[in-house]
């Protein structure tokens, strides 16, 4: 067994005392991360009232989302798959956006002109060779910024994992590589993919630097991926990092867990390994948090939640015609034709209604 | 086997060349990275030897391996990492070695070029160009001869474009190169030093979307691309001679299509035969036959009739492989028996 890199212990104690940051930063972050996971249960909750679609929970890597997205500057770019909301949302995508994107509104689906975030990839790895392209991309122009991207363990098994990573390597871009590894592919466990015992261990094979980080230790996961960016930037290629973390929530809305893991499982990484937790036991050792301070953070949470939920409910249903627009630069003949089946579609449902 | 495609062809003026369909696709590379510095081109084989078939020749001597380079040996990274060069403001024109090695990247083109912009709604899009050599022929592996437009032509946010003839090649490779939609560009490996003609100097484009009429005839249309449309032409010359008129059409690109122009002919001669290289079951063939159904179902005089490969793959056995591919005798046959229908 290796030892993961690690700054502050499941239990609030610093195990590299001298890589912590200050505690007012300490605390911004976990600020950010008592954020992050109430907007994720929030949605859940939103599902159970029929008020949003499937959405996929990152509750429990909040750690290896923020700590890793916080190594970017601006400019930078983000290439994330479907758990990365937390990413995404640390990235600087609005909470109104993701709201609107997971109830699966256009309006949602826009990405902001100042965003450098590529589209979310529902489909397992396809965002490697993206991140891939767009950091070779950067590179033959000479320019500063890096690209990050994330995977789940699942996703190291495909085709497309190898693909990115080993492109990016070749061309020594500017990428790197998180694989989010959280013990299951929806049900099936990290064993399956893989008798390798360690999924960063690949870097070798592709000949860049890798990293075992504990996922759950935000400071762990900020220190390497900040490690990871500065190598890119400077031009000296990729990195492959991974991130031990577990999903303490189902997959997807949809899902049940207790079909593939035991509940004493989640309920030992709950109680003793979840990744706000030992910020907390951190920030109230140092004397600088109580449960006050708790208590109004959380309500902060919320409030900031609830106003992004009234901006996106306050945001009109969707025209029919999104679903034509953006298919082409400018319509084709037969997409025209098809714009003609649609108003008659739209007047068949008027008529009807 | 050397042709004139446009049998009218006259004398070139100092500004026309002569070229094979490679060459024209050359100077059509040679001028685009000319004109933007946007253009790269990559993929297996095309900076230092030039690919497979010679068309990227000279062209990282002349450029520089910035602009012209070798990629690692993957159809999906090629395609996928396109996407994110296109992104981020490259017009990047990618070779895939052959039609046939498609499928590895067709991930990459049905999932993600294809709808990036649509995801987005409009902060990224694609403008890229996949070009690669397909078609049947030619006495190769397994694999390198298949026709694989319809599976192309049915993913939404794709244009296809498929050139039969060199001036049409140059033009439309400019085009798609200049076109703010992804274009998968079907190079037919028999026509690329099989067929020359007079090819204008300089920077032209044909724009995508407008048919050509090959060979004009007022009995029946034949509708056919890629290396198909020489075939009928062949069919089409013989039938005139036994005073058969054939209007020969090629769409030149199925998406967009020009469905004016089949139709304006279909009106003329009520008869219809289409000639595909690619299997006949849901092959562009029937898209077209579709569209002549619902919009000239009352011009039509005859059933429309496909000449195509069977429902097989493209096989090796490159000694029986004439009765799998369209010769100019099945069309001649085809042409004959919607004219007694």
């Amino acid at each position: 067994m290796l030892t993961p890199f690690q700054i502050l212990a499941a239990d609030g104690s610093v195990t590299q005392p001298d890589l912590l940051p200050p505690l007012d930063q300490v605390e911004s972050i976990y600020r950010k991360m008592v954020r992050l996971r109430h907007f994720d249960d929030r949605l859940m909750v939103l599902y159970k009232q029929s008020k949003m679609g499937t959405y996929p929970q990152f509750g429990g890597q909040e750690a290896s989302q923020l700590g890793a997205t916080l190594a970017l500057s601006q400019g930078d770019y983000l290439a994330p798959m479907y758990r990365n909301t937390g990413a995404a949302l640390a990235f600087g995508w609005s909470p109104k956006q993701a709201i609107l994107y997971w109830r699966g509104h256009p309006a949602g689906w826009k990405i902001p002109d100042e965003l450098n975030m590529l589209p979310i990839i529902i489909d397992i790895a396809s965002q490697f060779p993206h991140a891939a392209g767009a950091a070779t991309a950067l590179k033959l122009r000479g320019l500063p910024q890096v690209v990050l991207s994330f995977i789940g363990e699942g996703g190291t098994s495909q085709g497309d994992f190898h693909v990115g990573v080993n492109w990016a390597s070749a061309m020594r871009a500017p990428a790197v590589f998180v694989i989010e590894n959280n013990g299951y592919a929806i049900s099936v466990p990290r064993a399956l993919q893989s008798g390798a015992d360690y999924l960063f261990k690949r870097a070798e094979g592709y000949g860049i630097p890798g990293h075992l980080v504990d996922g759950n230790d935000v400071f762990a996961v900020h220190h390497i991926a900040k490690e990871a960016v500065e190598r890119a930037r400077r031009g000296e290629g990729p990195s492959l990092i991974e991130h031990l973390t577990y999903r303490l929530r189902p997959h997807t809305t949809g899902d049940d867990p207790k079909a593939y893991r035991s509940d004493a499982e989640t309920q030992e990484w709950a109680e003793h390994r979840d990744p706000l937790l030992r910020v907390r036991l951190l920030l109230t050792a140092q004397g600088h948090w109580d449960d006050q301070h708790e208590a109004e953070l959380r309500k902060e949470a919320e409030e900031e939640f609830n106003a992004a939920l009234a901006e996106a409910d306050a945001t009109p249903a969707p025209d029919p015609h999104a679903l034509l627009e953006y298919a082409m630069a400018s319509p084709t003949p037969a997409l025209r034709a098809q714009g003609k089946i649609l108003e008659q579609r739209i007047r068949l449902l008027e008529a009807q209604a | 086997m050397t042709q004139t495609v446009q049998p009218a062809a006259k004398a070139a003026p100092a500004s026309q060349k002569t070229m094979t369909l490679a060459a024209a696709l050359t100077d059509a590379m040679d001028l685009a990275l000319a004109r933007d510095p946007n253009v790269i081109l990559y993929g297996e084989d095309v900076g230092v030897m030039g690919g497979v078939f010679r068309i990227t020749t000279g062209l990282q001597a002349k450029y520089g391996k910035e602009r012209v380079f070798d990629s690692p040996l993957t159809e999906s990274g090629i395609v996928g990492s396109a996407v994110g060069m296109a992104a981020l403001g490259f017009r990047p024109v990618v070779e895939l070695q052959f039609g046939g090695f498609l499928y590895p990247g067709f991930d990459q083109m049905a999932s993600h070029v294809s709808r990036y912009r649509y995801r987005s709604r409009g902060r990224w899009s694609t403008p890229l160009v996949i070009r690669f050599p397909y078609g049947g022929g030619v006495n190769l592996l397994e694999q390198h001869h298949d026709s694989p437009e319809a599976y192309l032509a049915h993913t939404p946010g794709i244009k296809v474009v498929i050139p039969s003839s060199p001036k049409d090649a140059k033009g439309l490779l400019l085009a798609s190169i200049e076109d703010p939609d992804p274009v998968v560009f079907f190079e037919n490996i028999k026509l690329y030093r099989s067929v020359k003609e007079e090819v204008p100097q300089g920077y032209y484009t044909v724009p995508l979307g407008q048919g050509r009429r090959v060979h004009e005839g007022k009995d029946v249309t034949v509708i056919a691309w890629g290396a198909m449309v020489q075939t009928c032409l062949q069919a089409a010359v013989a039938a005139e001679e036994a005073g058969i008129g054939v209007d020969l059409i090629d769409p030149r690109t199925l998406v967009p299509l020009d469905l004016e122009l089949i139709l304006e002919s279909v009106a003329k001669t009520g008869r219809v035969v289409i000639v595909h290289e690619a299997v006949r079951t849901a092959g562009f063939g029937a898209e077209i036959s579709a569209l002549i159904a619902e919009h000239a179902i009352y011009h039509l005089e005859a059933p429309v009739l496909r000449v195509t490969h069977p429902d097989t793959m493209h096989s090796p056995f490159n000694a029986i492989n004439h009765y799998s591919r369209p010769e100019p005798a099945y069309v001649a046959d085809a042409i004959r028996q919607v004219l007694e229908a």
